[in-house]
């Protein structure tokens, strides 16, 4: 497993697109942490919660996403998955290491993001930033925890991947969830609106909409935190499953 | 290495892409695999290393790949040459494919010298040729010095120096007591390089045996005789039982002789000879005559 772990973390690292990725979010996140601060003077005051939570807006995460998707993206846009296969025929062992490198990766990139916010707010105007406010957050009133925001965006990169192994279509992993969150599922809430309720059930069903009910506290659904989690596994599944018994 | 291929069998949908196929690689041999286009020898190749679902099994020493560690040792594959990310660097490629055993950065630095990019090693490979392509793919293949090479039309695309160095290089890595699996489309190329040869054609085994014996299910090779006197020397020889075959002005073809004794009969009737050779069966005509009815996609529109 060691091996096959060197050969994702090189895989990962030789490529332009990783440095050009993470180099983006870390400004994309400073950005969402800055902006409001300096762009609005007489704002209210920031949370130092609120303004790490900047690291987990959809925006940030659909730049993250790319990587994501390149986890096997590449490796069946170029036909590496055959070298990758002969020297690991083990195929579970590729997918937990590409799955682990990319835990791996998150957990280096949002460190970063925060580490980012964290000299934002400590270099804010003074009583711009403080511990005892209220805060506010980009997508919602409700300022999700910490951990929460990292095990959202951390689905939302599974999702992503997945998507990628049951395609086979680096594109497609990287747009499926960015169009699924912002607006099919959009589309989909606002025609259960018209059907007074016959498509309910629908709606409390979409993988966002939980993810992000579950973000921001919404509690008009059932255990939103848990609908999501459920997409996300199951999506996983369906692709070590498709990518175990697929021809490479 | 001794390689054993056993019952490999695969569909596409309803296409029997390979059917039930058998064959050994004997170490310290160049085994070519010929077949026409379409006629299942990337599949099989792919069956053989896992990467395709199908029934049957492969075993590399007696054992199934899964069961060797490190697997890079054992065999390295080129399957295409275009199995790269364009973006990554010749260097960084092989260091990646060297992570599963271990290869240092002086092993890469001598493969991509061994194979001639060493100028090219930190460019991207992006913009090399088929040529080059396809050199980054052997430098893939032999990097962890495997003891089964396995490359499927590894030829294509390169000038005819740089085949004559594949050539020589295949044979050397035989030689070393490796197993060595060669697909290609260029027949006299593989005359020149293979000891045995796997023939298939429609997913069917068709031959499986030394070169020197696919070439023997020809007919027997003829003699090639030219001199001044053509009319004297066919009588000579049909006086001697021999069957005149072909014959051009001054030229007479003669099966089914050895070249000594038509030398001997043209000495005796006092003609002198020109030219005495032997006309054996290449690899060409056989594999044309075997594969006749076999191939899956023909030029001219018939099937």
């Amino acid at each position: 497993m060691i091996s096959a772990l060197k050969y994702e973390w090189r895989r990962l690292w030789s490529v332009r697109a990783t440095w050009i990725m993470s180099v983006s979010y870390l400004v994309l996140v400073g950005l969402l942490g800055a902006l409001p601060i300096y762009l609005d003077k007489n704002g209210p005051t920031q949370s130092w919660n609120g303004l790490y939570s900047a690291s987990s807006n959809l925006l940030c995460l659909i730049l993250l996403s790319v990587i994501a998707a390149q986890t096997f993206g590449h490796e069946y846009r170029y036909g590496l998955i055959r070298l990758t296969l002969t020297e690991f025929p083990k195929r579970e062992r590729v997918f937990i290491a590409k799955l682990v490198l990319l835990f791996v990766y998150y957990v280096l990139i949002a460190t970063a993001g925060w580490s980012v916010l964290g000299v934002i707010g400590a270099t804010a105007p003074e009583g711009k930033v403080s511990a005892d406010a209220a805060g506010y957050s980009m997508s919602g009133m409700h300022i999700p925890q910490l951990w929460q925001s990292f095990v959202f965006g951390w689905g939302y990169l599974v999702i992503a991947f997945a998507i990628t192994v049951l395609t086979r279509n680096l594109a497609l992993g990287i747009v499926l969830p960015f169009v699924t969150a912002t607006l099919g599922e959009q589309i989909i809430t606002a025609l259960s609106t018209l059907a007074k309720g016959r498509m309910d059930w629908l709606v409390h069903s979409l993988p966002f909409t939980n993810g992000d009910a579950w973000l921001s506290g919404d509690s008009d659904l059932q255990q939103p935190g848990l609908v999501y989690l459920a997409w996300v596994v199951g999506i996983l599944l369906l692709s070590a499953i498709r990518f175990h018994k697929s021809d490479a | 290495m001794r390689v054993e291929a056993i019952n490999l069998d695969k569909y596409f949908k309803k296409v029997h892409a390979v059917n039930n196929l058998s064959f050994t690689i004997e170490p310290g041999r160049v085994t070519g695999f010929l077949g026409p286009n379409g006629s299942g020898k990337s599949t099989t190749m792919r069956l053989m290393l896992g990467l395709d679902s199908g029934s049957g099994h492969t075993l590399f020493d007696g054992k199934p790949l899964t069961h060797h560690s490190p697997v890079t040792r054992v065999v390295g594959a080129h399957l295409d040459a275009k199995f790269f990310h364009p973006k990554r660097t010749a260097y960084a490629h092989l260091r990646m494919l060297g992570s599963e055993s271990g290869v240092t950065k002086a092993r890469v630095n001598e493969v991509l010298e061994l194979v001639g990019l060493e100028s090219v090693a930190k460019k991207r490979p992006g913009g090399f040729s088929l040529g080059m392509g396809q050199r980054l793919g052997l430098a893939s293949a032999i990097l962890a010095d495997p003891q089964v090479l396995m490359l499927d039309e590894p030829a294509n695309g390169l000038d005819p120096q740089s085949i004559q160095w594949m050539r020589d290089f295949l044979r050397h890595y035989a030689s070393l007591g490796r197993s060595v699996l060669v697909s290609s489309h260029l027949l006299s190329e593989m005359q020149l390089l293979a000891d045995d040869l796997v023939v298939i054609a429609k997913g069917d085994l068709i031959a499986a045996e030394t070169m020197k014996e696919f070439l023997a299910r020809a007919s027997a090779g003829a003699v090639v005789v030219r001199t001044t006197d053509s009319r004297k020397l066919a009588e000579a020889l049909q006086a001697q039982g021999l069957t005149l075959v072909a014959s051009g002005v001054d030229e007479l073809r003669v099966p089914e002789v050895t070249s000594d004794r038509v030398g001997h009969i043209a000495f005796a009737a006092g003609v002198p000879i020109l030219e005495l050779r032997t006309e054996s069966a290449s690899l060409e005509s056989v594999f044309l005559q075997l594969t006749e009815n076999a191939q899956e996609y023909r030029v001219g529109g018939a099937q």
